[in-house]
């Protein structure tokens, strides 16, 4: 307090008691922690204890016992086309081919977005906006003709490269807003010592930005992991299903063991869990930028 | 000096710069690619006839929009995403508000809390849907046993085969997994007002109540409208998380419009047809990007002032 004029309302003083205004405040912190939490617990729990327990009602709702039994199931069947290894193996192939695709592309657009404002640079941010906000169901149709036509179906590259376009905008975003918190005199600096801008971009601005890239890398590759809808209209053969599809499929099956269900569930979140927790910081950045900048 | 003067010519606009262009250009070709031209496709094929692989493609006009305005299964199908999309936006934009506010106090274990309701934004659609079916499963499914702590029911809901629960069904799991986002925009939001607002209200004598209602809330009014915004559009484009989880039903209570285009395409092999509800969609989409766009354009005017 550096004016001691004012007076200070009594409720600011520090009292021992001072705890108790705040247990709403934890009672309501834990409410949410615990809506965020159980499911996430419930589907851990029915992985790892044995299965009668969880078809027992009512259900126990601590673990009684541990068995590893599923992990057996799921990753070493006979029928390879219902094994979640392979799912997951596909699914890596796919994101890893959009994450790549993406990159280049969502550099070239962040750089352009990035610099001085163009003519037309309205038209462009319209453009991808309006991608961003397209659902996917609505292209669907034309797309699976299309594609179905070319005998381009049952591709892993094919369904990458769909996954990108709508994927690419909110890369691009995210990425422009880590171009521009590079300053100016850093880049007009690499001009004066004459590079060309692709150079400087080549070598300047993407070493720097290289945290940024790897958010960009994360949202793709997940996009990619995590897409349901054209993964399951244009991938027909079960060799070629990703985590999505397989695990969509074990769904229509009635007769699924729900402890194997829920182990693949845990296995498919596993990853972007822990990468989204470690980049969330850029993507929100980003997220909010493209969604709150376009 | 002669990078120098370059700049300074393109910056003062008297040669035209045509690097941005050149970068712009295979990003429009490849949306041109996959988004346009699909929609214009799909525009073409709402005024034809093409059952997929069953008949050949005919010109029928405008058969299929007078079909689909007298088609009662279309309009519930838009009451549905009506109804998804606000319950969606009120809860989610809801619970995101008070978690960023929660977020925004001082307390210990703040961010374990933080990371634990990141949760489920993390999370994949179809782990999702996984949980839930087993958490609301009728003879199994947990949720029965808390109900029933809580309500004098004998036997245990029918939950997403029921049609009165379905619809609130899917909005709490679509809420469950979208409100960790618009907290996250929130709380950043909230950690950029200067906190000599906050002490020039306390100096004032405002309580806490007054504090947010005059410092806080006309800084975040602007971020929550866009944000109601964008969560409708998330809420029309949700598939995987509704088809999964109820395929459409009960008796269409959950069937927006998306599921319908899918179900019309690749349960009826109806692709006109789905097309045209499609073009339908794309109209509602378009309109509320407009209206996003014109949000934030008002937003940045406001900032700039």
């Amino acid at each position: 307090m550096t004016t001691p004029t004012i007076p200070v309302p009594a409720r600011t003083l520090a009292s021992p008691f001072h705890w108790v205004r705040r247990i709403p405040m934890y009672i309501l912190v834990l409410l949410f922690c615990i809506v965020t939490a159980f499911p996430v617990y419930w589907m851990t729990l029915s992985v790892f204890q044995p299965i009668e327990y969880s078809l027992t009602y009512p259900p126990p709702l601590f673990p009684q016992a541990i068995s590893f039994d599923v992990f057996q199931e799921i990753f070493s069947g006979q029928d390879t086309a219902q094994r979640v290894d392979v799912w997951i193996f596909n699914s890596i192939i796919l994101a890893s081919m959009t994450t790549v695709i993406c990159l280049g592309l969502s550099i070239l657009g962040a750089f352009a977005l990035s610099g001085k404002r163009w003519r037309g640079q309205g038209m462009f941010g319209l453009l991808l906006l309006m991608t961003q906000m397209l659902p996917e169901a609505l292209i669907v149709i034309p797309l699976y003709a299309t594609i179905d036509k070319l005998k381009m179906k049952d591709s892993l590259l094919t369904l990458a490269l769909v996954d990108t376009a709508f994927v690419l905008p909110i890369c691009i975003w995210i990425l422009k807003n880590v171009f521009d918190t590079i300053p100016n005199e850093i880049r007009d600096a690499a001009l004066v010592d004459g590079c060309n801008r692709m150079k400087m971009l080549w070598k300047i601005m993407l070493p720097i930005s290289a945290p940024g890239l790897v958010a960009v890398g994360v949202v793709a590759f997940f996009h990619a992991w995590n897409e349901y809808l054209f993964a399951a209209s244009l991938i027909g053969n079960r060799h070629l299903y990703t985590a999505s599809v397989g695990l969509g499929s074990m769904i229509s099956m009635i007769d699924t063991p729900i402890d194997k269900l829920m182990a693949g569930g845990l296995m498919f979140s596993i990853f972007p869990v822990i990468f989204y927790l470690m980049v969330q910081r850029y993507i929100v950045a980003g997220l909010s930028a493209g969604a709150v900048k376009g | 000096m002669a990078a120098q003067a370059a700049i300074n010519k393109s910056a003062s606009g008297r040669r035209r710069d045509y690097l941005p262009y050149m970068l712009a250009l295979p990003i429009i070709l490849y949306e041109t690619i996959f988004i346009l031209i699909p929609i214009v496709q799909q525009l073409v094929s709402s005024f034809t006839s093409d059952m997929f692989g069953i008949s050949a493609v005919k010109w029928v006009g405008l058969a299929n929009y007078d079909r689909m305005l007298s088609d009662k299964y279309f309009w519930n199908s838009m009451r549905v995403t009506l109804s998804f999309m606000g319950g969606t936006v009120i809860v989610a934009v809801g619970a995101g508000l008070i978690a960023a506010l929660l977020m925004n106090q001082n307390f210990r274990g703040r961010s374990v809390a933080r990371a634990i309701m990141t949760l489920p934004w993390a999370f994949p659609d179809l782990p999702t849907v996984l949980i839930f079916m087993w958490i609301f499963n009728p003879s199994f499914g947990v949720m029965n046993l808390f109900v029933r702590w809580i309500l004098p029911i004998e036997q245990n809901p029918k939950w997403m085969m029921d049609i009165n629960l379905a619809l609130p069904l899917v909005i709490m799991i679509a809420a469950w997994k979208a409100f960790p986002f618009y907290g996250l925009v929130t709380l950043s939001v909230l950690q950029s007002i200067p906190s000599e607002l906050y002490e020039a209200a306390k100096v004032d004598g405002a309580t806490r109540l007054q504090s947010f209602r005059y410092v806080t809330l006309p800084e975040i009014i602007p971020t929550l409208m866009l944000m109601g915004v964008l969560a409708c559009i998330f809420a029309f484009r949700q598939f995987a998380l509704i088809f999964l989880f109820t395929g459409g039903g009960p008796a269409r209570t959950t069937e927006t419009l998306v599921v319908a285009v899918y179900k019309a395409a690749f349960n009826s092999f109806d692709f006109s047809y789905g097309a045209t509800i499609g073009m339908a969609g794309f109209v509602a989409v378009f309109a509320i990007t407009l209206l996003f766009a014109y949000l934030q354009r008002r937003q940045e005017a406001e900032a700039a002032s």
